[in-house]
């Protein structure tokens, strides 16, 4: 019996189904996607990257930094947290609303709360139950609100506050997606380290910024010229040792594209499509609004 | 030469092999294939987000993500939104108008005043002199607002009562609604003293 047909066809099947699933549905699903706006300020995102990040990417793309850096947060879980903002005149009705909350609330406690306002006064629950929550405390005449807190290995990383969608990457060409970790993610590289001037010398020389990087230095991005042959706007400021007296180290253009480039990677405004919500300010205690950035010497 | 596994086999006839190729698929694996796909429809029905571009994971539905998003926050960003498209072109983005083009809203009498009053303004235009907080403005104001429905009506009136400073009640879409209408047929734009009249 002939097979050939049947082989064909099987053949034929496999791989128009994988080609649907793998390049038309997503093309259905995400090529008609556009800017948008962001949620509470309401401006455009993404904007296109600035002219020298868009050759930096190229740069990237050339380098093969995608070999060990990823740039895409993953977030495993939303947790809803319910924090206290103001405690209102009814000390009575508040107290026994928290009590109804947490029978661990007594006088003595609700008292050291009332002085140490904002607080969160019920951890990692879910929209509905803080929902309630919220609506219970607001009828006693106090006042709180839910904080949405993305959360996941990636984020308690600090490499966002969210996870990564596909807008973040609606003008870059190609995807940086990346596939391996050897280095930090990143995706908001310029949000955590927004100096320019710190990673042209992290390219030089990784080893000068964070002590313990695996990082292999892109000295080639850079020129060692004698000093005072031509003069330059922006010579390294490396520390001592480094390079011999006499000489200046001067970023090649890829070099400063590239590091435009890294800074221009921002991915943590808030869209539609990834609720977060910023924890309120404590009252007279600074900014209230903690870095994402790890520990940078 | 003779087949060794063949040849272990019971001495058969020929009719018998053939009925053993025919042997009836076990209904068990039936089952388990329905109960497969079943689960398999179930679960995609619980986490695939109908393919929706905007439900990533850790959510699953649009009705998930929608539950997250945070609360308006008193925000009027539907009046915002209309009023930067309609009415700053004049009154300004910050509600003070423009020298010779509009007449400050924050602060002023017709916006903080009635309701009725103030949504006949952008239903019906206006035109003449008219006082705002004491300067004589001779202006004509079209009927801007005359194309918008009444929930963008009602939202960008509010807004312009309780932005910038301005504390007044807010505008209901059947406020607006009950005055449209009252002015259909009506194509005269209103003056100061008309609009007086009106409680």
């Amino acid at each position: 019996m002939n097979y050939g047909p049947l082989v064909f066809l099987a053949a034929f099947l496999a791989l128009s189904g994988s080609w649907v699933g793998f390049v038309v549905a997503p093309n259905f699903q995400l090529s008609t996607l556009q800017e948008t706006n962001t949620i509470g300020a309401g401006v455009t995102y993404p904007l296109g990257r600035p002219g020298l990040a868009q050759q930096g990417l190229q740069v990237y793309r050339a380098n093969g930094c995608v070999s060990c850096h990823s740039q895409m947060v993953v977030q495993e879980r939303t947790m809803c947290e319910v924090s206290l903002t103001d405690f209102g005149t009814n000390f009575v009705a508040v107290e026994s609303a928290l009590r109804g909350i947490n029978s661990n609330y007594n006088a003595q406690v609700i008292n050291e709360l009332k002085k140490s306002l904002p607080k969160t006064i019920v951890f990692d629950t879910t929209k509905q139950k803080a929902d309630a929550t919220v609506k219970l405390i607001n009828q006693a005449g106090a006042k709180a609100q839910v904080v949405v807190t993305p959360s996941g290995s990636d984020i308690a990383r600090g490499w966002g506050r969210r996870r990564s969608v596909a807008e973040d990457y609606l003008y870059d060409d190609p995807v940086m997606l990346g596939g391996l970790r050897v280095g930090p993610d990143l995706a908001n590289l310029g949000s955590r380290l927004p100096d320019v001037n710190w990673h042209l010398r992290h390219l030089y020389a990784p080893q000068t910024e964070i002590a313990n990087s695996t990082m292999p230095p892109y000295r080639f991005l850079f020129e060692t010229r004698k000093i005072g042959s031509v003069p330059v706007a922006e010579p390294l400021n490396l520390p001592s040792g480094l390079v011999p007296t006499g000489y200046e180290v001067v970023p090649k253009p890829e070099a400063v594209a590239l590091a435009q480039y890294l800074v221009s990677l921002r991915a943590d405004v808030q869209l539609y499509s990834t609720p977060f919500s910023t924890p309120p300010a404590a009252s007279g205690s600074g900014s209230g609004i903690s870095s994402n950035a790890p520990a940078v010497k | 030469m003779s087949n060794p596994i063949r040849s272990k086999a019971a001495p058969t006839s020929p009719q018998q092999e053939d009925l053993a190729s025919l042997a009836h698929v076990p209904i068990w694996l039936f089952v388990l294939l329905f109960l497969l796909t079943f689960w398999g429809m179930y679960y995609f029905d619980q986490n695939s987000g109908w393919f929706n571009v905007q439900v990533y994971t850790p959510y699953r539905s649009v009705a998930e993500l929608k539950l997250y998003q945070p609360p308006a926050g008193g925000g009027n960003e539907r009046g915002k939104a209309v009023y930067e498209n309609i009415c700053a072109l004049c009154h300004n983005v910050d509600g003070m108008g423009k020298p010779n083009q509009a007449p400050p809203l924050v602060g002023s009498e017709w916006v903080l005043g009635s309701p009725t009053r103030m949504a006949r303004i952008p239903l019906a235009g206006l035109a003449g002199p008219i006082t705002i907080k004491g300067v004589e403005w001779n202006l004509a104001m079209p009927a801007m607002g005359a194309a918008l429905s009444d929930d963008d009506l009602s939202a960008v009136l509010t807004y312009m009562r309780q932005s910038w400073g301005n504390k007044a009640s807010a505008i209901t879409p059947e406020q607006v609604k009950a005055v449209r209408a009252e002015l259909s047929g009506r194509s005269q734009p209103f003056t100061s003293d008309q609009l007086q009249q009106i409680p």
